[in-house]
């Protein structure tokens, strides 16, 4: 009886254990195998400010008067540092690329352009991966 | 010399024509009217012209000036004057006359038997008065004469100058061998240095003769004195011999039998020839010195292209072609007659340059290029593909302060459009017309039409070239 009581012990004792050991080796293998992992992208809207790391007016058409429009992604699933591009579109024409780092294991980032009288008309941002791979494009206007 | 044999080789078949058709007419104008006065003042005409030319030449203002005048009135004056004589030249031959024949100068008129008539009256102491018409038309002059048409002889003379006769006190008309008109009334001169002696019958003779080139016979009543009238002048015969002479003077009996068939042949040769000569030196001095340029717009015609490619650009569709060649010619160039192509059988995908030259060229005889432009011409062709692409709203105007507008949906969200491969190489995106932002106040939907590239791009087939725009606005 007490053996069988104690193999109980044991087995439950050993069930916890695994229990207990279980996540940090599927942490340990996530970590080992995200090195080719994209991380999940959340959010991802164009918008007429940040504010504590929100965006303020998530919008697709923006006033020159604003003066600023900003791109903001959140991602989680970040497993390990890495990077990201923002590349801004003027009219199916690349205006300019920037690049942020994304942190483990969640991260939100922006960028943002100064708008001029120039700079009126359709815009679209790309937001990829380190690889070039387009995880979303957001599309917007720059009017009067 | 080189310059003369270079315009002989741009002769063309229909200048040959020209020259040949316009020296013919001017020979048939001397062969029609030889031996009228016309030609006589045509020459006058081209003397002056000739006068004039110098004058410009010498830079002698006014000089040339009056002498265009003249000639411009001159050419008046000839219709008006000679209107008779071309009236007869042109209405009283029929067409082949006018093309082909040789007249002879005029119709042999019995000498032997007028003379012998006219001494015979005179003889008789009848009087009479005979016309001989010559190239005139004396329709007009002549007035009331009776229609006789009897075949000339000296007993016919004799009986329609015959006292008895109802008609002997007027003028007998006689062309060639039959007495064409009695009894016909001649205008009297109004000369004032005839002598008294002489009656009506001499005043009309003279009257007749000073407004035509007819030859009037007249025979006095009282003194049996033949007369002839020609021209200015009244001139009495003193024997029949003297008559028998001016009549074939008249008739040109004379003239032809000294010349002979043969140098008349030779004087007709001669005509042609210098018809020949006058009207190509015109030719030659019209495309000599008539040299005119002129600028042309024409359409650039790319042939023999792969039918597989598309042109997708030209830097030019159109050439400038600066051309020379004498004015008549180069004022009767036809657009449809000038042509510039380009072969586009070894051009490839991309961009292709082409230099544009006189070979490119294609011209009618005559015309000559100076100049084309552009000289380099660039044809970009390229294969058309079908490639996806997404489609945005192009927003204009301003949105109201008060409101955001939070999201967009397009359907369709992408459209297949077809062109260029290096054009849609670049493309991802094809936008709306502009769409107003002013009228909006709340969400709503829209139907816009895509905004392509004119001549570029277009739509694939089942694609239309409108979307729908759904709008979400929220007040901030």
């Amino acid at each position: 009886m007490c053996v069988r009581i104690t193999a109980i012990v044991v087995a439950l004792i050993g069930i916890v254990l695994a229990g207990m050991v279980e996540p940090a080796r599927g942490a340990n293998q996530a970590g080992a195998d995200t090195s080719g992992d994209v991380p999940r992208l959340t959010t991802a809207v164009m918008c007429e400010a940040i504010r504590n790391y929100a965006p303020v007016h998530p919008a697709v058409v923006f006033s020159i008067s604003a003066r600023k429009v900003s791109c903001f992604t959140a991602f989680d699933a970040v497993a390990k540092e890495t990077f990201i591009y923002h590349k801004w579109y003027h009219a199916d024409q690349l205006s300019t690329t920037k690049r942020l780092y994304l942190k483990t294991p969640r991260w939100a980032t922006y960028s943002s352009i100064q708008l001029r009288e120039a700079d009126k008309g359709p815009w679209r941002v790309e937001v990829t991966d380190r690889n070039q791979q387009v995880l979303e494009t957001l599309r917007f206007s720059v009017t009067d | 010399m080189n310059r003369f044999i270079a315009i002989l080789a741009r002769i063309r078949w229909q200048d040959a024509i020209d020259i040949l058709l316009n020296s013919y007419i001017l020979f048939r104008l001397y062969v029609l009217f030889r031996g009228t006065h016309v030609l006589r003042v045509i020459a006058g005409i081209v003397l002056l012209w000739i006068v004039q030319r110098v004058a410009v030449y010498t830079g002698l203002i006014i000089t040339s000036w009056a002498m265009q005048g003249i000639i411009a009135g001159a050419t008046l004056i000839i219709i008006i004057v000679f209107r008779n004589e071309i009236g007869n030249v042109l209405q009283a031959k029929n067409l082949r006359a006018l093309l082909w024949d040789f007249p002879h100068r005029r119709n042999l008129t019995p000498v032997q038997i007028l003379t012998e008539g006219v001494y015979e009256l005179a003889r008789r102491r009848i009087g009479a008065l005979i016309v001989l018409p010559g190239r005139d038309d004396l329709e007009e002059k002549i007035q009331q004469g009776i229609p006789w048409q009897g075949r000339l002889s000296r007993e016919m003379l004799m009986s329609i100058f015959w006292n008895g006769n109802p008609v002997h006190d007027g003028a007998a008309v006689i062309r060639g061998a039959r007495v064409d008109e009695v009894g016909a009334i001649l205008p009297l001169t109004l000369r004032d240095d005839l002598p008294h002696r002489l009656g009506t019958r001499h005043r009309a003779a003279v009257g007749l003769a000073e407004a035509s080139d007819a030859m009037v016979v007249v025979i006095s009543e009282e003194r049996g004195q033949v007369s002839v009238a020609k021209g200015n002048q009244l001139i009495h015969i003193h024997d029949n011999l003297e008559l028998s002479r001016m009549l074939k003077a008249h008739a040109g009996i004379h003239r032809r039998h000294h010349q002979g068939p043969r140098k008349e042949r030779l004087e007709l040769g001669l005509a042609a020839v210098l018809s020949l000569v006058c009207i190509s030196s015109i030719w030659f001095n019209f495309s000599r010195r008539l040299e005119t340029l002129i600028t042309m717009d024409v359409p650039i015609e790319f042939k023999h292209r792969d039918p597989y490619m598309d042109i997708f650009d030209t830097s030019d569709n159109f050439a400038t072609l600066s051309l020379s060649g004498a004015g008549a010619l180069i004022k009767s160039v036809r657009p449809d007659q000038v042509k510039v192509k380009l072969d586009l059988s070894r051009a490839g995908v991309g961009k292709n340059v082409f230099n544009l030259s006189e070979r490119n060229v294609q011209l009618p005889p005559g015309i000559h290029l100076k100049r084309v432009q552009p000289s380099v011409v660039q044809v970009i062709l390229d294969k058309p593909i079908a490639k996806m692409v997404a489609v945005q709203v192009d927003w204009s105007g301003r949105l109201a302060k008060r409101l955001i507008m939070q999201r967009v949906t397009v359907v369709p969200e992408q459209v297949s459009v077809i062109g260029a491969s290096r054009e849609l190489r670049d493309i991802s995106t094809i936008y709306t017309q502009k769409v107003a932002l002013g009228g909006i106040e709340r969400s709503g939907q829209l139907m816009v039409n895509l905004a392509l590239r004119q001549g570029t791009l277009k739509l694939s087939d089942g694609y239309e070239g409108k979307v729908l725009i759904t709008y979400l606005v929220h007040p901030r």
